[in-house]
């Protein structure tokens, strides 16, 4: 490598030019080069996208990525096609119900965890915090025979309890430091006007923790909504799938596989987490490893 | 429970220790709240995340099935599942498949990479940033079947497969990536799920360099390998082996991926641990064989856990 790329490799961040003085032809090959690289990068990691949106509204939609002939009769047949929207419908249970359960305990437990001093706390903490090392495939089977033995296979509600539990140890990381960050003087203010804990936690402590709180919903949501393994293995009847399980089947099991409502299908299924993502872009890396790394 | 200690006043006042035997309505009522409010997630934690992996490991000593005689009647039986995966050259090789998925998709791919593009990338005068960062982690944020079903049409067999479509612009001819090139596809895939993360992750660490650093080193006559490898690196490597810690632990359970694009084929092509543990349970229903494969697959995820922790000179 010649000097000068090793150069914008490893030490980018050149004092910036501000006069406007013409750049060294170098200097401009460079620009160029770096230019094409991010096309090439953003290429690269959406053109898979296109064919989803190309496909989900074109008349004779194939595997093949190629121009659409425009029409929306794909949607259409989704939403009028019993199946698709019982899909659909299961996968909203499972996520706002794991979500919910996940909120309701994550915020208690994480307020428990930052305002009480017990045996074991940090202990606690750290247990949890090395539950994430642990891939979900390795405990996917003994998960199975709880869940068989509990009588909570095959059940909507026992899949939310396990989506629930996978989620909890973040999210109570998450409250737990956001409820750190305020001052319990606020609360005493309150308990000495003679409220109680649980009001004061009501008045004092829930709207200030509202931010972390949205952002752990919607980090729950993109979790549950997108699982895979855990209903492969724990739902056995069909007419409780989710999206995720009816894709696959609709991909993998039938000979015709009918690409325009797949794909329409599978385009639905991205909106919610493409607009969390969105939503909660700032957060997202805070989010991502506070989990890993205290604070 | 004697130390229960209610506020920072109360701590301050430091009161002697209340008698054992009558715990004022106070503290009664606090401890009440603290157990109400904690039981819900230890109890949950507790029956599906604790203890499966308790349950993994007993169920590794025992030749417990899924259906038939021994899925009532399990036999404890040693260490002789452990000593059968040790010596049987599919759960070997697809032990070895998965270290060659990780080290290519995980850490070649993602982290190496991702890094170089970071440094490439960190331009001031660079336009667009935002909106590149929003796109390329697209990728990362979509559901893993909506990632799966996009890649197996773009690997889709024949010259209308859109990377084939792509290649073909070249001159080169179709490929058949799910079967002749199965391995390297979905490595592919993985790294397209995890490199843009990696490199706006770097981006950020490396603004946070001070650049009075950069420049002293520059002054002192140190080439761009050597700021890099003394200044930067240094002080970048706590999100670096952070990133490796999570994508490791991600890669190294990765199913829903390989499942859907190749189901463990062509032959045992890509059939990696997360596979052959799924397979040995839900398919043969050997569930003790599956458990133990599981259990391997935990330490060794513990043990490359603890040495990134310990390079990474994490304090948690």
């Amino acid at each position: 490598m010649s000097d000068t790329a090793t150069r914008a490799l490893v030490a980018p961040n050149h004092p910036v030019r501000l006069s406007k003085r013409p750049l060294t032809p170098a200097a401009r090959i460079n620009r160029v080069l770096i230019y094409v690289l991010v096309v090439i990068m953003g290429l690269f990691c959406l053109i898979p996208f296109a064919w989803l949106v190309f496909a989900s509204v074109d008349e004779n939609a194939s595997s093949t990525l190629a121009w659409p002939e425009f029409t929306l009769q794909h949607y259409v047949e989704l939403f009028t096609e019993a199946q698709t929207l019982q899909l659909l419908g299961n996968s909203l249970i499972i996520a706002v119900g794991a979500t919910a359960l996940t909120i309701l305990l994550g915020t208690l437990g994480g307020y428990a965890l930052s305002r009480f001093r017990f045996p074991f706390r940090r202990s606690f903490m750290f247990f949890i915090l090395l539950i994430r090392v642990v891939p979900p495939t390795a405990t996917i089977v003994p998960l199975y025979l709880i869940v068989v033995n509990l009588g909570l296979n095959d059940s909507l509600f026992g899949l939310v309890l396990v989506e629930a539990a996978a989620l909890l140890p973040l999210t109570l990381w998450q409250m737990k430091i956001a409820v750190d960050s305020i001052p319990i003087e606020l609360e005493e203010a309150a308990w000495v006007d003679g409220g109680t804990r649980f009001r004061a936690f009501r008045i004092i402590v829930f709207p200030l923790v509202g931010p972390t709180l949205g952002a752990a919903a919607m980090f729950a949501f993109m979790g549950a909504w997108g699982d895979f393994l855990t209903p492969l293995v724990l739902l056995q009847s069909p007419e409780l799938y989710p999206l995720s399980i009816g894709l696959f089947y609709a991909f993998s099991e039938f000979n015709q596989v009918n690409w325009g409502v797949l794909t329409a299908t599978a385009m639905i299924y991205m909106v919610p987490p493409t607009v969390l993502y969105l939503l909660v872009r700032k957060y997202l890396f805070k989010a991502s490893l506070s989990g890993a790394v205290k604070g | 429970m004697t130390n229960l200690i209610l506020t920072k006043t109360e701590l301050s006042a430091a009161p002697a220790p209340a008698p054992r035997r009558r715990m004022s309505r106070r503290v009664r009522n606090e401890r009440l709240a603290l157990v109400s409010m904690l039981s819900p997630s230890v109890l949950l934690i507790g029956m599906f995340v604790l203890a499966p992996v308790v349950y993994a490991f007993y169920l590794s000593f025992t030749n417990t099935t899924l259906l038939g005689f021994d899925a009532r009647n399990p036999k404890f039986v040693g260490l002789d599942n452990f000593t059968y995966l040790l010596t049987n050259d599919e759960f070997l090789s697809s032990l070895g498949r998965t270290g060659i998925f990780i080290l290519l998709s995980a850490i070649i791919g993602q982290t190496v990479l991702g890094m170089l593009a970071a440094l490439w990338l960190h331009k001031t005068w660079l336009r667009g940033k935002g909106l590149f960062g929003a796109a390329v982690l697209l990728p990362m944020v979509v559901p893993e079947v909506v990632a799966s079903l996009a890649w197996a049409s773009m690997l889709y067999s024949g010259p209308r497969g859109t990377v084939n479509q792509i290649i073909g612009v070249f001159g080169i001819g179709a490929v058949d990536w799910l079967q002749t090139m199965a391995l390297f596809s979905i490595i592919l895939v993985n790294i397209w799920r995890g490199i843009a993360f990696a490199m706006i992750m770097f981006q950020a660490a490396i603004e946070d360099v001070p650049q009075e650093l950069i420049e002293a080193a520059h002054i002192d006559g140190a080439s761009a390998w050597q700021v890099f490898r003394h200044v930067t690196l240094p002080l970048v490597r706590q999100p670096i082996f952070l990133f490796l810690l999570l994508t490791t632990i991600t890669t190294a359970g990765i199913f829903g991926l390989v499942y859907f694009l190749t189901q463990g084929g062509p032959g045992d092509d890509t059939q990696l641990v997360a596979l052959y543990i799924y397979d040995r349970a839900f398919q043969f229903s050997q569930i003790g064989l599956g458990s133990a494969a599981s259990v391997i697959l935990l330490i060794l995820v513990l043990i490359f856990g603890l040495t990134y922790v310990r390079f990474a000179k994490i304090e948690v």
